[in-house]
């Protein structure tokens, strides 16, 4: 199987703070990986350096063979990252937000129409797509965003708590958007969450990091079963000892 | 009384003031401002005075006769005179002589002068005596017509010692080495203020109002975390730079354009009612920039913009949010506002060196120099200053563009030490 992500030895500190510690990781073609843990873990610090945000302090992470440090440029083409809580121009409607990211990735009208079609289509916002973004409400902007970042049919889609604050309704809408187009399109999910309970029915593989380091990995049911557990939030408190 | 109404009061207050920006911002900035700008103003007032008290004046003598060894020495005896004799005014200003006698200013009396001045006092009361007076006009403040009006002062006295009314003064004004007869250099000096004024408060508000343009639209990005969606997009970083520019200069100068617009109305508007200056025309004496000054000018102050939109894009790059950002720009404002404020009432060359060096030193105040140069048909000293802000721009958008290429355009935070109990590291607030 091809490999999409491969981690080797990341290390990222900031000032006097370790953020990651040694991390290694390997995110296969094709497959929805999530970096579960709690606030602090270093998740996000791991996806804005998978997404070329961030430098690693130590170690290498390539992405599709691609070197973050070196061929970032490169990246940027095959990727899409949507961050926790963003927000959409607040004066641009939807459909000229949707506008606007995808004159970034193509020229040709008539793809650039077919792409805010089919985010529209993803968003299932409708007729709400022509008003401004200040007046959609979080579950709505949150839509719009995933739309946006799977439009682009990126190799590889880095989704920062997609679900992050959003009602169990909104919440299951956005998890079937990445489910279904993920299954459709072929597209690489590293996403990450603290909601252990949604990870477990969402990824293919998981892992668990715990202040910068990967404390166990595997598929949500093997994980359950190698630790006894009901459900991944009771092995992560095995792991660090809470239970 | 409300209810909780203390409470929330207590909260609000601490919340404010141990915001290090706010503290910074609305106190201890203002708390230096003011006492600059009073010392400018009395500086600008002191130096007008000294400068009519140290005041010396040519006195071309084409007359002859004993009157005017009288109101010779009659001016002498209030500023230091130099006299030439048979010299018509254009041959002054042909042989140098102002240069030579270190002196703007000269007086001519005319042949006659004395006769007349005989018969008025023996013969008929009707006949006058005048004098040419002739100012070199420089367009270079607010007090620049003080020099004129002490000579007037000194007409005046002479004429209360002598007889009422004998000696008449008629002013002319120099403008680039050209005598303009019957142009009076205090009223063209009024004239000139709208000038002075409008270009100095219209380039401080479209500073001002550009670069908080710019300071928010980065810090909005940041604020929603719309700049982490950019920064991965595939495209140049330094086009995000080059594109906030861009949108914070069109919206600005839009701005500044509605601004100058209101502004000249509204100088149009009261100096409409001083009639001395309604016959005055300054484009046609010259006092208006030619189209290549107006080049000049255009190139001046559209770097200077670059440079402070840049500087303001690096400073938001620095604050988390709106707020932070608007009080980070906040502290450039004081190298806007002094400077110009100065030189709305001061000629920069009259300034002492390390000040003057100082006013040089800070781009913002260069469009508001070649501004008046330029006036004055001086465009070296706009060149110059282009040079000076072009090369500083580029140094400031070197870094701007360094910012956007690296992490430190999401990373990077001003620390106030001590001013708060505790502050989130990086670390905390990315993870």
């Amino acid at each position: 199987m091809d490999i999409a992500i491969e981690v080797s030895d990341l290390t990222k500190d900031f000032g006097n703070i370790r953020a990651l510690n040694h991390l290694n990781l390997k995110v296969r073609s094709c497959e929805i990986f999530g970096l579960i843990g709690p606030n602090g873990a270093g998740k996000t610090t791991a996806l804005r350096i998978v997404s070329t945000l961030l430098l690693p302090t130590s170690g290498t992470v390539k992405v599709f063979d691609l070197d973050v440090v070196h061929e970032a440029a490169k990246i940027r083409k095959i990727i899409a990252y949507l961050p926790e809580e963003a927000g959409a121009y607040r004066n641009l409607s939807g459909w000229e937000y949707l506008q606007f990211m995808a004159k970034f990735n193509t020229e040709d009208k008539g793809v650039l129409r077919k792409m805010v079609k089919e985010a529209a289509g993803i968003s299932g916002l409708g007729e709400r797509l022509k008003d401004k973004a200040k007046t959609y409400s979080k579950g709505m902007k949150r839509r719009l965003l995933v739309a946006r970042a799977l439009m682009l049919k990126p190799k590889l889609a880095v989704l920062d708590e997609p679900t992050s604050g959003l009602d169990v309704l909104h919440a299951y809408h956005v998890r079937e958007i990445i489910k279904r187009y993920v299954k459709e399109q072929g597209v690489t999910v590293l996403l990450s969450s603290h909601n252990m309970l949604e990870v477990e029915h969402l990824c293919d593989r998981v892992a668990l990091l715990n202040k910068g380091k990967i404390v166990a990995e595997g598929k949500p049911q093997g994980l359950k079963e190698k630790f006894g557990s009901a459900n991944l939030e009771e092995v992560f408190a095995k792991v660090v000892g809470l239970a | 009384m409300l209810k909780g109404f203390g409470n929330i009061l207590v909260k609000e207050l601490k919340e404010l003031i141990r915001d290090p920006k706010i503290l910074l911002g609305m106190i201890i900035v203002p708390l230096i401002i003011f006492p600059v700008l009073g010392g400018i103003m009395s500086y600008s007032i002191q130096s007008a005075q000294e400068k009519a008290e140290k005041a010396s004046v040519l006195v071309l003598n084409n007359d002859g006769g004993n009157y005017s060894e009288i109101f010779i020495n009659f001016l002498n005896s209030s500023v230091k005179v130099s006299v030439e004799n048979n010299t018509t005014p254009k041959e002054a200003l042909a042989q140098g002589l102002l240069s030579r006698y270190n002196t703007t200013q000269f007086i001519e009396i005319p042949s006659g002068f004395s006769a007349n001045m005989t018969e008025h006092i023996e013969v008929n009361s009707n006949i006058t005596a005048s004098v040419d007076f002739y100012v070199v006009f420089s367009g270079t403040g607010m007090f620049e017509s003080v020099g004129s009006s002490m000579i007037d002062n000194l007409v005046y006295q002479f004429n209360r010692a002598i007889a009422p009314d004998v000696v008449h003064s008629k002013k002319s004004a120099i403008i680039k080495g050209e005598i303009m007869e019957g142009v009076d250099p205090s009223v063209l000096s009024g004239l000139m203020i709208s000038q002075s004024i409008a270009m100095p408060i219209t380039i401080m508000i479209l500073l001002t109002y550009s670069m908080q343009i710019a300071a928010t639209s980065v810090a909005m990005e940041k604020e929603e975390k719309t700049l982490e969606t950019l920064l991965t997009l595939p495209m140049d970083r330094f086009s995000i730079l080059m594109g906030k520019l861009s949108g914070s200069i069109i919206v600005a100068g839009v701005g500044a354009l509605a601004y100058m617009f209101g502004f000249n109305y509204y100088m149009g508007s009261f100096m409409s009612t001083i009639p001395t200056g309604a016959s005055l025309d300054l484009a046609s004496l010259g006092l208006v920039p030619s189209l290549f000054g107006y080049l000049l000018l255009g190139i001046s102050l559209f770097v200077t913009l670059l440079s402070a939109l840049a500087l303001a894009v690096i400073i938001s790059a620095f604050s988390e949010d709106v707020r932070g950002a608007q009080s980070l720009v906040g502290f450039i404002y004081p190298l806007i506002f002094i400077p110009s404020l100065l030189l709305m009432y001061l000629d920069v060359n009259s300034l002492p060196l390390a000040l003057r060096i100082f006013i040089y030193a800070i781009p913002y105040c260069h469009p508001i120099i070649a501004a008046k140069a330029v006036t004055m048909g001086d465009y070296w000293t706009a060149v110059l200053g282009i040079v000076y802000v072009a090369a500083f721009t580029l140094v400031i958008m070197y870094i701007a563009s360094r910012l956007f290429a690296t992490e430190k355009i999401l990373t990077a935070k001003l620390k106030f030490k001590g001013l708060r109990r505790r502050k989130r590291t990086p670390a905390e607030e990315l993870q």
